[in-house]
């Protein structure tokens, strides 16, 4: 069985391809085939950030375009076995991307026996983002500890029940919150939106807090997803993320200690 | 809730108004595109409060608006005119004559909910219709066909809805910013939240069991026996038979408790639910 899993968060810079890549990787570490869908036509990062960007050859427009194979477009990660990028076109924009085509590239991935399918969407409702949640069986909404980044969270979520294929069938795309950016310290200063807070106001299972943390550019620049980095907070929170999305019972870390108690008593 | 301060004034109070920004002045054309838009997302326009901006107006275009001609026609198309903002100091006298309220403006960040006349590309944004399982399940649910000004107009004469008053709508699920439910009909009941930026509305009465966030509307064709009942109230606009309130501006001391409202004398009464 392959789930396809939709990386959204309406707002852009809020951390999605950072979280695509990084969940993208975890989950091919722990053995499970997975493949990472740029659909951030035009604007592509995603490859740089896992740093594939000088082997790209033939991207996902030309696979919908019947240019290249999937299999010629498809970059294998030479670090992690069992992770596979489908980078985005630079050079087109996305109205090359069909529902048609999309649904091709993506049932192709699952006779081809990949388990997860991560789509990394673009910002905003516009079409990119729609064709990234609409064959969506889950979804991960990523969240920075700000008004307007969880407004625009709130705004996906409804569009994601509404307007998907799974919605369109009467189904309910299972939902995952991430926070990303999280800093204790702001939050206490006032500056940022406590988690008790967003979680209440989109009322959505809480997947992982991603702490802010220099690593992740360092990560990024050098073409490294940031789960690599064992060392770094973040590279760890989304280490837990990605076990705790596998079913696996892990305590949230990363929080501060005061706010500890108080989310323990939330959140078991 | 949002603890912070700047989460507060981020907010805006004109944000839970709708916005009718005009570029054109002539009648004729604003009542097209207005109907146009009205066959698209009918539920836009019952009994729905409206600020005028008429920030993109020249002043020469000011003078020749008809502001009379304006009012009837938004009364006319189920809207409850609110006032004008953003008017050049050419249209202040006409204003006041023609029965305008003057709103104060507020130009750095426009309204999300902002409908533009004559810029096709921003219809997108007008509303975005709750999700088709609903509208499967019930064909009562969420109405997409235009509601014609008799059949308001006719529900707003006979009150009396018990006649033809149909089961409720249970709805389980969030009503997320930017959707819209409407219980054509009947009674709205919600077991889950309603965003900030979303539109519930019904015919009847509407009960919400998680908490109540964005705009609700009960008795939209006009009855005035509906009520609204939540677990916490924290709405940004609460209408019912077109009276409204904007939470914000109202004394009460339920925000955030249970309350139920009803309509008193044309007076919304927020009381505490027992
Ligand atoms: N946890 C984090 N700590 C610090 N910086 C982060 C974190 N997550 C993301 N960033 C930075 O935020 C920026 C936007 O991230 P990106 O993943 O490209 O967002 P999106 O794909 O949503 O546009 C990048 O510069 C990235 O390095
Ligand atoms: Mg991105």
């Amino acid at each position: 069985m392959s789930k396809v899993i939709v990386v959204t968060s309406g707002k852009g810079g809020v951390g999605k391809t950072t979280t695509s890549a990084a969940f993208a990787a975890g989950l091919a570490s722990k053995g499970h085939r997975t493949a990472v869908i740029d659909f951030d036509v035009g604007l592509r990062n995603l490859d740089l950030i896992m740093g594939v960007e000088r082997r790209v050859v033939y991207d996902f427009v030309n696979v919908i375009n019947g240019e290249a194979t999937l299999r010629q477009a498809l970059i294998k990660d030479k670090r992690v076995d069992n992770l596979f990028i489908l980078p985005a076109s630079q050079t087109r924009d996305k109205d090359a991307l069909t529902k048609e085509g999309v649904e091709s590239v993506i049932n192709e991935l699952k006779t081809d026996g990949f388990e997860f399918i991560v789509c990394d969407s673009p910002a905003g409702i516009e079409k990119g983002a729609f064709m990234a949640l609409y064959f969506a069986d889950e979804a991960i909404i990523v969240t920075n500890p700000e008004v307007s980044s969880v407004r625009d969270s709130d705004r996906i979520l409804g569009i994601l029940q509404s307007k998907s294929r799974a919605a369109e069938n009467g189904d309910v795309i299972k939902e995952h919150l991430v926070i990303t950016r999280y800093s204790p310290e702001r939050v206490d200063m006032g500056d940022m939106i406590s988690l008790e807070d967003i979680v209440d106001i989109l009322s959505v299972p809480l997947l992982a807090v991603i702490p802010e943390s220099g690593s992740v550019l360092q990560a990024s620049n050098s073409g490294v997803p940031v789960i690599m980095d064992i060392k770094s907070r973040a590279g760890q929170a989304y280490m837990d993320m990605t076990a705790r999305f596998l079913g696996e019972d892990i305590p949230h870390r990363f929080l501060d200690i005061e706010k500890k108690g108080f989310f323990k008593k939330l959140f078991g | 809730m949002i603890a912070t301060q700047s989460a507060l004034e981020l907010k805006g109070e004109m944000l839970m108004l709708n916005v009718l920004r005009l570029q054109d002045v002539d009648i004729k054309l604003i009542e097209e595109t207005l109907q146009q838009k009205r066959n698209e997302a009918p539920l836009f326009f019952v009994q729905s409060p409206v600020v005028v901006d008429c920030s993109n107006l020249s002043q020469e275009q000011g003078k020749q608006l008809d502001l009379r001609a304006l009012r009837r026609l938004l009364v006319r198309m189920d809207f409850v005119p609110v006032g004008l903002r953003n008017v050049s100091n050419a249209m202040l006298a006409a204003s006041m004559t023609s029965g305008w309220n003057i709103l104060r403006s507020s130009t750095k960040h426009p309204p999300q909910k902002a409908l533009v006349i004559n810029t096709p590309d921003e219809n997108a944004r007008v509303t975005e219709n709750t999700s088709t399982e609903e509208q499967e399940q019930n064909e009562d649910a969420v109405s997409t066909e235009p509601v014609s000004e008799d059949q308001v107009n006719e529900a707003i004469e006979n009150t009396s809805l018990t006649s033809r008053q149909k089961q409720g709508l249970i709805i389980e699920r969030p009503i997320r910013s930017g959707q819209q439910i409407y219980a054509k009909r009947g009674d709205l009941i919600i077991l889950s939240q309603t965003s900030a930026g979303s539109e519930v509305m019904a015919d009847g009465s509407i009960h919400v069991y998680g908490p109540l966030r964005g705009r609700v509307l009960a008795g939209v064709k006009g009855n005035k026996k509906a009520r609204i009942f939540c677990r916490s109230l924290e709405a940004e606009l609460i209408v019912i038979a077109g009276c409204y309130q904007l939470l914000d501006e109202s004394e009460t001391e339920l925000k955030g408790k249970p309350a139920m409202i009803h309509l008193e004398d044309e007076k919304l009464i927020i009381e505490p639910l027992i």
